[in-house]
C-alpha cells in the first residue's frame, strides 16, 4: 500500500487535538522538525506528551502552549541552550503541567509500551525526589484523560519477598512522528546511527507518522534487511522531507545547525517584545546595582551602561533583541512549507552541514 | 612558543577527574569536563580504560569533541552503537553480577554532605510545582546514581554544598550509613569522590559524611571549608601536584583544539 503523503495532509490526518504523542530523536539528534513545524503551522492542541530527551521540538511547543501535560525526564538542546528556556520559563511561571521521571524510566515506559506491557516494575528512582513529588497530583491525574491516575507505586517483589521495587505505568500512544534516513512508500523504514527510542514508539503508537531524507522503493528498501528498523505495517503516513530534522543531527546525512540553534539560544530567552522590554529593563536594574556596590570597577560600570542602554533601546522600540515568537514567525509561520523553509535557509548553508563520510558529521560547518 | 607550564583551574579538573580512572574501567561520560578528562586518561593516563555513553554507545574514542551526550561525533570510532534501553540494562547487569567495573560522571546544582544531587529545581520561595529555579530533569543520572559508583563534578560554591538540598535527583549516601539499603537502592554502589575546582572530597567509610582529601596548588583546606555551606573536615588533605606540561599539551592541541569545553587564557 502506499502512505506517502504531503506533510500537510499528514499532520491533518493523524495529529489531532489532545492526543496522547511523543517524537523521535534525542535532544538536538534526528528531531522532527519539519513535522513540528507543520503542527505548528496548522494549530494542533492540548497534547499528552511523553517527551523522551527533548529539545527545541517541545520547547516550541510549550512555548506556544500546544502541551496540555509534558512527561519530561530531560529538555534542552545539550551543547547550545543547558536548559530549554520556555519549558523553564513556564514551569516558573506555574503554566506547564509536568512530571518528572529519570530517562531510563522514561526509556523502559516507552520500550514496555512497544512490548505490550500491562505496568512495569523497575528498581529506579527510589530514595530520590522522583518518587517523593508528584508534578501532577493524584487528583489532577483523575482529571486528565491521557494521563494514569497515579505516578509510581512502590511495591513489593511478588517473586522476591521484602525486597521494594517501584511500579509504572506504561504509557498508551495515539500519535508517534520520527524522522529517518530513508524509507519507502509502504512504511518500511531504514534509521541509521543511534535509534534511540523511535521503534520503541513506531510499534507502540495508534498513528505513526514518518518523515524521511530519502524516499526509496519498496524494492531498494528491502535489499539487506539487517538495514531496516520499522515494519512498513506500524506507520501510517510516509512523508519526503529533505533534511526533515533541520535543525538538528540525522546521521550520516547531515550535522546540526549551529547558527540555528544558537539563534533559538539567544530568541527563545524572550517570549515577545514585551518580555524583552521588561526582561531587559530588569536586567539593567541589577547591573547597576552591582555597580554601584563595586565604585571604581569599570568593567561593571561599562556592564551597566550597555545593559542600561540595551534597556532603553527596547524600551524606545528602536533595538528589540530577537524574541522565541520572532524566531517562530522567522522559520515557521512566515514560510509555507517545509520546502519554503529551505530556501530561506539556503543552498550553501546546508550543503555546508553535509557528513563527511568517513566521519558521520560535517567537518565543514560553520562552528 | 605556547607556554604549558601554568594552567587554567578547568585544566586542573580534568586532570583530576583522568586521574580518577582505573585500568580497565568502563567509565560512563557526559559532556564537558568529564569527557575531556575521559578521553586524557584514555589518550595518557589510563589507556585501557572504555568510556562509554547513556545514549547506547559502547567503548568511545571521539576524534573531534561531542557537543552534547546525543552528538554524531560519539559514533565515529565507538564499538558498539545501542539503543539507550540497552545501556540501562547493561549497568544493572553490572550490578546484579556483582561486578565492579563501572564508574559514572554526574555533575549538579546542589550537594549535601552525603552526595546527594540535585539537578531539577532550586525552590526559592515555590516549591517543586513552582520552584524559582528549573533545571532539565534527571536525565540519565537518577539511574547511573542508583545503579553506578559515581564520581560528581560540581563548581566548589557555599550555596551548591548545602546541608541539606531542595529536591534529591540522584541518590548518593542518603542520611549517612544504612541510607541506601534502607530506600531500596543497591548499598554497595555510591559516589566515591567529588572533583570539584578547589578540590577532591571523598566519603569517610564509617560516617559516609564527605571530607576534603585533596586540594590543588591554587587552593588551600580553608577556602575549600570558606566555600562549603556545611562543616567539612579538612584535616586528611593532601596536596595534589598541578599537571606535567605535557599532558596541558595534550588537551590543548589534541583533545580539545576547538576550544569546546576547556578555555585557554590568551597569552
Amino acid at each position: 500500500m502506499d502512505k506517502v503523503y504531503s506533510l500537510h495532509d499528514a499532520v491533518a490526518k493523524f495529529v489531532e487535538d489532545g492526543d496522547c504523542i511523543s517524537f523521535g530523536g534525542f535532544t538536538t539528534n534526528r528531531k522532527p522538525y519539519a513535522a513540528v513545524n507543520e503542527i505548528l503551522r496548522q494549530g494542533q492542541k492540548d497534547f499528552t506528551v511523553w517527551a523522551g530527551a527533548a529539545g527545541g521540538d517541545w520547547d516550541m511547543m510549550i512555548g506556544e502552549g500546544r502541551v496540555k501535560a509534558y512527561i519530561n525526564c530531560y529538555t534542552a538542546n545539550s551543547g547550545y541552550t543547558n536548559v530549554s528556556r520556555r519549558f523553564r520559563a513556564a514551569i516558573e511561571a506555574g503554566k506547564l503541567t509536568y512530571e518528572d521521571y529519570s530517562q531510563d524510566v522514561v526509556m523502559l515506559q516507552l520500550h514496555a509500551a512497544s512490548l505490550g506491557l500491562p505496568f512495569l516494575p523497575v528498581r529506579l528512582m527510589q530514595g530520590s525526589g522522583l518518587m517523593k513529588y508528584w508534578g501532577i497530583s493524584e487528583e489532577q491525574r483523575k482529571t486528565l484523560e491521557k494521563v494514569d491516575d497515579l505516578k509510581c507505586v512502590e511495591i513489593e517483589n511478588p517473586f522476591k519477598p521484602g525486597e521494594k521495587v517501584v511500579a509504572v505505568p506504561v504509557p498508551r500512544l495515539d500519535t508517534a512522528i520520527i524522522h529517518v534516513q530513508q524509507a519507502s512508500p509502504d512504511g518500511t523504514c531504514i534509521i541509521m546511527g543511534d535509534e534511540f527510542h523511535d521503534v520503541d514508539i513506531a510499534i507502540a503508537a495508534r498513528k505513526v507518522i514518518v518523515t524521511c531524507d530519502e524516499l526509496v522503493s519498496n524494492e531498494f528498501i528491502r535489499r539487506d534487511p539487517t538495514l531496516t528498523r520499522i515494519f512498513g505495517e506500524c506507520v501510517s503516513a510516509v512523508v519526503h522531507c529533505p533534511y526533515g530534522a533541520w535543525p538538528t543531527q540525522c546521521y550520516g546525512y547531515y550535522d546540526n545547525d549551529p547558527n540555528a540553534l544558537r539563534e533559538y539560544d539567544k530568541a527563545s530567552k524572550y517570549l515577545d517584545a514585551e518580555d524583552a522590554v521588561a526582561q531587559l529593563a530588569k536586567a539593567a536594574v541589577k547591573a547597576e546595582k552591582a555597580a554601584e556596590k563595586a565604585p571604581g570597577d569599570e568593567k561593571l560600570a561599562e556592564a551597566a551602561a550597555r545593559a542600561r542602554k540595551a534597556a532603553d533601546d527596547a524600551a524606545a522600540g528602536v533595538a528589540i533583541p530577537e524574541t522565541f515568537k520572532d524566531y517562530l514567525n522567522k522559520w515557521v509561520y512566515s514560510v509555507t512549507d517545509h520546502n519554503d523553509m529551505l530556501n530561506k535557509i539556503g543552498g550553501h548553508r546546508l550543503m555546508s552541514l553535509r557528513n563527511a563520510p568517513h566521519l558521520g558529521y560535517s567537518n565543514t560547518h560553520i562552528k | 612558543m605556547a607556554d604549558y607550564t601554568k594552567y587554567t583551574k578547568q585544566e586542573m579538573q580534568a586532570y583530576a577527574i583522568a586521574k580518577s580512572i582505573k585500568e580497565n574501567q568502563i567509565v560512563i561520560v557526559g559532556t564537558g569536563l568529564p569527557l575531556i578528562g575521559a578521553s586524557l586518561a584514555k589518550a595518557a593516563i589510563c589507556p585501557s580504560c572504555h568510556p562509554i555513553v547513556e545514549s547506547g554507545l559502547m567503548d568511545c574514542d571521539p576524534v573531534e569533541v561531542p557537543r552534547s551526550v546525543g552528538d554524531d561525533r560519539f559514533m565515529a570510532h565507538c564499538a558498539v552503537q545501542w539503543p539507550n534501553i540497552r545501556f540501562i540494562g547493561f549497568e544493572a547487569n553490572e550490578w546484579l553480577h556483582n561486578e565492579d567495573r563501572l564508574i559514572a560522571f554526574i555533575g549538579g546544582a546542589q550537594i549535601d554532605p552525603y552526595g546527594n544531587v540535585n539537578s531539577t529545581c532550586i525552590y526559592g520561595s515555590g516549591d517543586y510545582v513552582k520552584p524559582q529555579t528549573r533545571f532539565t530533569g534527571s536525565g540519565g543520572a537518577n539511574g547511573i546514581a542508583t545503579y553506578c559508583n559515581t564520581v560528581i563534578m560540581m563548581q566548589h560554591q557555599k550555596r551548591r554544598f548545602m546541608e541539606k538540598i531542595d529536591y534529591i535527583t540522584s541518590c548518593g549516601w542518603m542520611d549517612g550509613p544504612g541510607g541506601r539499603e534502607r530506600a531500596g537502592l543497591p548499598g554497595n554502589r555510591g559516589p566515591q569522590m567529588v572533583v570539584t575546582d578547589l578540590g577532591i572530597m571523598k566519603f569517610d567509610e564509617e560516617t559516609k559524611r564527605m571530607y576534603l582529601a585533596y586540594y590543588y596548588p591554587f587552593s588551600s583546606p580553608e577556602m575549600v571549608q570558606e566555600n562549603t555551606g556545611f562543616e567539612i573536615d579538612v584535616s586528611r588533605a593532601e596536596l595534589m601536584e598541578g599537571p606535567p606540561p605535557e599532558i596541558i599539551k595534550l588537551i590543548r592541541e589534541q583533545i580539545d583544539p576547538g576550544q569546546a569545553f576547556i578555555k585557554v587564557p590568551k597569552e
